[in-house]
Order: structure tokens, then C-alpha cells, then sequence
């Protein structure tokens, strides 16, 4: 085992290396792109003997990746934002084709307007596609996610293909201590892929990916999918046993922080959730008992464990770094629906929406939380979603539209009521 | 040294080596058995645009990403970003905290002319660089290990990181030997600067704005101003500009041609006259001029002067 520096791209490009991987279809987009980068080098040098291909499109990427799988390679390929969509109706169909194949997304905003920096609409718009999803905080754990994806997705149990999503710039370009597995381990943990239903053989041909007409047929299949899925909870509990015996490190459905007596309780995922953890500790030094679950398996979705660990609180914040528009965070629904038939649910659940377009999330906005969800659960009625926006943000915000030259009467500064008192304003200092 | 962690800031400007200067810091300190993390900010890339790059060093795991907003230590690739108003180099400086500066002047005359926070210090990387290598720009293994020196890093850890993170870079080994050479003399040149590490300050709850509906005019991205670029003066980003010996041009308008930016009118005489308010100083007009009838001059800080040749 060695320790070095690493970006999570690196992290996520020594994951497929480890993994041996033969089949590398490829197209760029930032920030991903270093990933493709790293393995084309490695192809190039020897270093590792898979076919790296580039194609013209995500699209035809994504095609090509489900089809590779399909003839019996270990296949990985990696996206992000805008990419990862252009590749959607192919998600779904190789998905259905139950070839268990390993995708890293770099989660980016998505247009319009278009920008670079993190945030989960992305990755969460492919939660229905059949793909399983693994959201990493650090670098060690996109190294760690992508073995164990390997790992799950080739499963018997359940033969779909994997996601593993990490964060664009608070992750992808960030370096931090990594300690990368002894291949010899790495085989230990993960055996050849030699698929029972996949692959060529002489004189056994097979058509995959067949027109069903008729619903009950069509069910049938789609059924399986949702079986094979919910596998995933133990053959991902399984995976890791076997990761934390052989690595020492040990990844659950979810994770918990400080929660043993915490009377509230913040749900994050992903890079944001290591801010999460610092908020936390912040509001414990100032006599508040919070605690933080990072969400890490998110399809399938750990019904049970969240719900294990969310009931008795006081009240429960979702941070979603996600907004569907007309509804909220995307989330918040997932974790409110797991908590309806809980006798001892919480007395309020609190919905935030933070970190759009990578958009810092300050200790002074977590400490809003706090004390927004404390009241909430004092007065044992939710809030939300509220929008986290700053009143400085807002203020640059009138700067660059008058500048844009869009200057048709902004609205005033109204501060946002806080969540203890309706009647009384969170700050005074509005201007 | 430091007790619990440091959070150190690069300002640069694209293409100075900002990045590089801050994962020769962190590697540098990983070797000596740190937890590091560090990591670049950038939008679109362009030459010359101001950057930051950021590294946290702790002894235990480090629970932060991203910006720092208050840093116990800053190093300014260039002295003319202290003037520039968009990098806001400065945010977050206390009166006691140490900011390095690559500068020909002296701390205190830069401090004075700013009358702003923070304890000024300089050393001349871009003159040591052009003596030593002959060449200006990329300061990032230099900088990488003045940054290593005033954290209290030692010297064997600097040397290691420079080798590995210009390799990785792909820089040949005559170019990293020149450049470990530059940036052990700039080790050598400073000494370990007093930290004072920011405890995390109380944050009282952030005041928020609660989002208002706003007609689509302002509620959509879009820009109305009419020619509004001229407003983006990017001549701020310049650490060196391009000046005209008329004797030697022969008017063939390869520089005006070449300018990325539209800084260069031809006049009556086929001469180029620069826009040094929107000049970058990226030197593609330098390097293209067939006959060297344009000249380097180095920028220095102090307000910069409207002005078009
Ligand atoms: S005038 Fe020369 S240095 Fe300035 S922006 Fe144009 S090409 Fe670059
Ligand atoms: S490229 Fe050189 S010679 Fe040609 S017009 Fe410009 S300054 Fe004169």
C-alpha cells in the first residue's frame, strides 16, 4: 500500500487501473476530463492493457460501453453534466440490458445558465435510469467506491451497471492524502469478470436488448430490475466486509456523524458533507446536539437504515444540492417518504436547498440551519425548501445585473424570518 | 510551525504556476507526515486572469473544501495584483498575518501605498528567476518553496516536491534541476514567519435574502448593455507589457493581426499603438513581431495609469 497525493479524477481514473478494466470508451468534458487523461496515458505506456477508444459523442460512448459489457469486457467510462445527459436515453437501455459496467460522474451544474462548479442535478436526473449510485465525499473513498462498484455490479444478485459520483473541483481537482490497494489485494477482493449470461461463445448465439410487446412482459423485466437493485443493499454490505477485512476501511449505505445523542440531524451527500462535519462540530462547542447522516448508496435507496437512523430525533434538515424547480430538493421527497409509517418520526423535517452551481455554503448559513431546524422542531412543523441565499450574495447579485444592464426595478431586501419566532426577522441587518 | 492547521492562499495569475506553487506546498508537506489538501480555483482558463489556489496542512484529518476566506497565510505571485480590485488578494487578512509578495521593493514601501492589513513581505522571484534562468513567468517552484519556508517545512521535503510535481508537469530535468536551484536560493532567502492560527471564529447565523420573483428581463441570464467589454479593464492583468521601438518596425501589421484581445490600432504610419487598458500582457504580439521592434517591460504595483500610447 502506498500514501500519495491525489485529485479525486485520479483517484477515480486508479480505481479503473486497479479494477484491470479492458474496455475504456472515452469522451472529454470538464471537469472530468483528467480521468480519460490518466487512463489514456497508462493505455499508452503499457502501464494498462485495456482498449481505450474515443468516440464522438457521450451518446455513443455510453453505446459503446453497454455493448463492450454486453460481448463479456470490464468496462469503465466517465462523464459529467451536460455529457452525462446527452448519454440519457442510453442509460436506461443498458441499464435494461443488465450489463454491470462502472460510470464515474464529476457532478457540474447543469445549463442554463451554463457554469462549471458542483451540484447534483446531474447525477440525480439519472436516479430512475436503473443504474445503481455510490456519492463519494473524499478522494480515498472515489478510489474505494470504484472497486466496490466493480464488486456489486458483477454480482449475480444483481448484474446492473454502477455510478459512482464525486464532486466537480471540491473533489475532482482536489488533492489529499490517498492510499492506493496492492493489486495482488485488489484481486482478492475482485475476481476476473467472467459473467455467466454475457459474452461470445461459439455456437451459443443470443440476441440481447429484444422488443417485448405486451405490458406483462415488459413488467416482468422491469420488475427484475427493481429486484436486482434492492440486492444491491446486501451485496453492498457484503462488498464492504470483505473491503474493510482486506483494506481496512470500512464503507456503510450511509454515515453517520456524531449521532449517537443528537437531538437533530443534518442529511448531506457527497464533498459538501465533510463542511457538514465541521458545522457540526462548531454547534456542538455552542451546546447544540446535531449530528450529520451522509447519504453514500442512493439508488438503491437504504430505506431502512435512514430510517434507522433518523427516528426519535427532534427534527431533521435535508440539504439537497439539487433543485427540481416547482417542487424542491430532490432528496428531501426520498427521505420524507421513508419516514411517513415511522411511529417515533421526527417532530418536524426541514428542507434546504445550498451549494448550487458549487456555491459556498459558509459556517454562518450552517449555523442558520441549526437554528432554523431547532425551532422547526420545537414548534413540530417543517420548513422549507428554503433557498440559501446570502444577503451580501444578493447585493453582488444587483451589482452584475445592473452592470449585465438588466435594470428594471429590483425588488427590495426583505430578510428571511426565522425559523423560530414567524413574527420576528433573523437579522436586522437588511439594507 | 503550527499546532492544529494552517490555511495557506495563492493569488497568481493564469499560466504564473499558482497551482503548482500550492501542490509543491502540500506535497512538500505530506512528505514530512502532514495531512494536506490542496487545490486550484480557475474559471475558463486565460493567461493572465487572476487565480487562487488554496492549501489547508493540519495534524489530524482536515473537515474543510474549498475557498479560504480566512487565511493565516497569503503569497502574491505578482505585485501588481495587491491593485487589482477583482482578485481581492487581501480578503481576509489580519493585521498579524503574514502575506509574501513577489516584489523588487521594499515590504514596507508596498505596505504603506496599500494602508492595508496584514505583515508585508518581499523577495525579487521574478528578478532571481530572470538572472538565474533567464526567463520570466512560471514562479511555481520558487514560490512552492518560499511558501514551505515561511510554514517552518524543512528543506529535503521542498526538494522533493519540486522534483516530483515538475515531473509531473512534464518538464525535462535540466529545466527542474534550474528550477530547484531557484527555489532552494528562494528557501534560503526567507525565514519561517510567526503564524498565528485562526481559531474558528463564532459565526453568528448568516443573514439570508429570501429569493423574489423578478421579471424574466432580470430573472434569466442575459446581458443587454451594449458593448459593455471595454468596462473589463484587462490590463490589470498584465505583469508585463509590450512597447513599441518604432525604428524597428516595418509596419507589417502581424502584431495587430495576432493580438488575442483587439488591444492593438495600426496608425497612419502602419505603427501599432497599444490600449494598455486592455492589453493583457500576454506578449503574443512580442513573440510574433518579425524584426523585435517590440520590447518586455516589467510592471510594477501602485495604481495604474489610464493610458493609451
Ligand atoms: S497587445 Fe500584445 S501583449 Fe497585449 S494583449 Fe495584445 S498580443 Fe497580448
Ligand atoms: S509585428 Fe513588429 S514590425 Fe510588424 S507592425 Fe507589429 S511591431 Fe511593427
Amino acid at each position: 500500500m502506498t500514501r500519495e497525493m491525489m485529485t479525486g479524477n485520479l483517484a477515480a481514473a486508479w480505481g479503473a487501473r486497479l479494477a484491470e478494466v479492458d474496455y475504456i470508451p472515452v469522451f472529454p468534458i470538464t471537469p472530468q476530463t483528467e480521468i480519460v487523461e490518466a487512463l489514456a496515458s497508462w493505455c499508452d505506456g503499457g502501464d494498462l492493457a485495456a482498449r481505450f477508444v474515443t468516440l464522438d459523442s457521450e451518446h455513443s460512448m455510453m453505446t459503446a460501453a453497454g455493448a463492450a459489457a454486453a460481448a463479456g469486457a470490464r468496462v469503465f467510462t466517465a462523464t459529467s453534466s451536460q455529457g452525462l445527459l446527452y448519454a440519457f436515453e442510453v442509460l436506461y437501455t443498458i441499464a435494461g440490458w443488465r450489463v454491470p459496467l462502472v460510470l464515474v460522474n464529476v457532478s457540474r451544474a447543469l445549463a442554463s445558465p451554463i457554469t462549471l462548479e458542483p451540484d447534483h442535478n446531474d447525477v440525480l436526473a439519472a436516479r430512475d435510469s436503473g443504474f445503481l449510485q455510490i456519492h463519494a465525499e473524499t478522494c480515498q473513498e472515489v478510489l474505494d467506491s470504484v472497486l466496490m462498484a466493480y464488486r456489486i455490479a458483477e454480482d449475480q444478485r444483481v448484474c446492473l451497471p454502477v455510478m459512482v459520483n464525486l464532486d466537480g473541483f471540491y473533489l475532482s481537482f482536489t488533492r489529499e492524502p490517498v492510499t492506493k490497494p496492492e493489486p495482488d489485494q485488489v484481486r482478492a477482493f475482485l475476481p476476473p469478470y467472467r459473467p455467466a449470461h454475457l459474452g461470445f461463445k461459439a455456437s451459443a448465439p443470443q440476441s440481447l436488448g429484444v422488443a417485448v410487446l405486451g405490458g406483462a412482459s415488459y413488467t416482468y423485466f422491469r420488475h427484475q430490475m427493481q429486484l436486482a437493485s434492492l440486492n444491491a443493499l446486501a451485496a453492498h454490505q457484503d462488498a464492504a466486509a470483505d473491503f474493510a477485512r482486506l483494506f481496512g476501511r470500512r464503507y456503510d449505505l450511509i454515515e453517520g456523524y456524531r449521532l449517537e445523542d443528537a437531538e437533530d440531524v443534518l442529511v448531506m451527500s457527497n464533498a459538501f458533507a465533510t463542511k457538514g462535519r465541521a458545522a457540526v462540530d462548531q454547534a456542538r462547542t455552542k451546546g447544540r446536539r446535531v449530528g450529520l447522516l451522509r447519504l453514500r448508496v442512493i439508488r438503491p435507496w437504504p430505506a431502512d437504515a435512514i430510517a434507522a437512523a433518523l427516528r426519535g430525533r427532534r427534527a431533521v434538515a435535508v440539504l439537497d444540492q439539487n433543485l427540481a424547480p416547482g417542487l424542491g430538493g430532490i432528496l428531501f421527497q426520498e427521505v420524507a417518504a421513508v419516514l411517513y409509517h415511522e411511529p417515533a418520526r421526527p417532530k418536524a423535517l426541514c428542507s434546504f436547498i445550498g451549494g448550487l452551481g458549487g456555491k459556498d455554503i459558509s459556517e454562518g448559513e450552517f449555523e442558520a440551519i441549526f437554528a432554523q431546524t431547532a425551532a422547526a422542531g420545537d414548534r413540530r412543523r417543517g420548513i422549507g425548501p428554503v433557498l440559501l441565499y446570502t444577503e451580501g450574495e444578493q447585493h453582488t447579485m444587483q451589482e452584475l445585473l445592473a452592470i449585465a444592464g438588466n435594470v428594471e426595478q429590483p425588488s427590495a431586501i426583505t430578510p428571511q424570518r426565522s425559523g423560530g419566532d414567524p413574527d420576528r426577522p433573523l437579522s436586522s441587518t437588511g439594507s | 510551525m503550527f499546532c492544529s492547521m494552517i490555511r495557506i492562499r495563492f493569488q497568481g495569475r493564469g499560466g504564473q504556476g499558482a497551482k503548482t506553487a500550492a501542490r509543491i506546498l502540500g506535497t512538500a508537506a505530506f512528505l514530512e507526515g502532514f495531512t494536506a489538501q490542496d487545490s486550484p480555483l480557475y474559471g475558463a482558463e486565460r493567461r493572465g486572469a487572476p487565480v487562487s489556489a488554496f492549501v489547508r496542512l493540519a495534524r489530524g484529518p482536515i473537515f474543510e473544501r474549498g475557498l479560504i476566506a480566512h487565511p493565516d497565510l497569503v503569497l502574491v505571485a505578482d505585485e501588481t495584483l495587491l491593485a487589482h480590485q477583482a482578485a481581492r488578494v487581501l480578503e481576509g487578512v489580519k493585521d498579524e498575518t503574514p502575506v509574501f509578495i513577489n516584489s523588487s521593493r521594499p515590504a514596507q514601501e508596498l505596505k504603506a501605498e496599500g494602508a492595508c492589513p496584514g505583515r508585508f513581505i518581499t523577495l525579487d522571484v521574478t528578478g532571481l528567476a530572470l538572472a538565474r534562468l533567464g526567463k520570466r513567468g512560471v514562479l511555481s517552484a520558487a514560490l512552492g518553496a518560499v511558501a514551505a519556508r515561511l510554514v517552518g517545512l524543512k528543506e529535503a521535503g521542498v526538494r522533493s516536491a519540486v522534483e516530483q510535481e515538475l515531473r509531473e508537469v512534464g518538464l525535462s530535468a535540466s529545466t527542474i534541476e534550474q528550477n530547484l536551484t531557484l527555489a532552494l536560493e528562494c528557501f534560503r532567502l526567507v525565514s519561517a514567519a510567526p503564524l498565528t492560527e485562526s481559531v474558528p471564529a463564532e459565526a453568528p447565523p448568516t443573514p439570508l435574502w429570501t429569493p423574489q420573483y423578478e421579471a424574466p428581463g432580470r430573472g434569466s441570464a442575459r446581458i443587454t448593455a451594449p458593448a459593455n467589454a471595454p468596462l473589463h479593464e484587462t490590463g490589470d492583468w498584465r505583469t508585463f507589457r509590450p512597447v513599441l521601438d518604432p525604428e524597428k518596425c516595418n509596419g507589417c501589421w502581424l502584431c495587430f493581426a495576432y493580438c488575442p484581445d483587439g488591444a492593438i490600432r495600426m496608425d497612419r504610419q502602419d505603427k501599432p499603438v497599444f490600449d494598455y487598458d486592455h492589453c493583457k500582457g500576454c506578449l503574443l504580439c512580442v513573440e510574433e513581431c518579425p524584426t523585435h521592434a517590440l520590447i518586455v517591460e516589467r510592471e510594477t504595483a501602485g495604481p495604474r495609469r489610464k493610458e493609451t500610447a
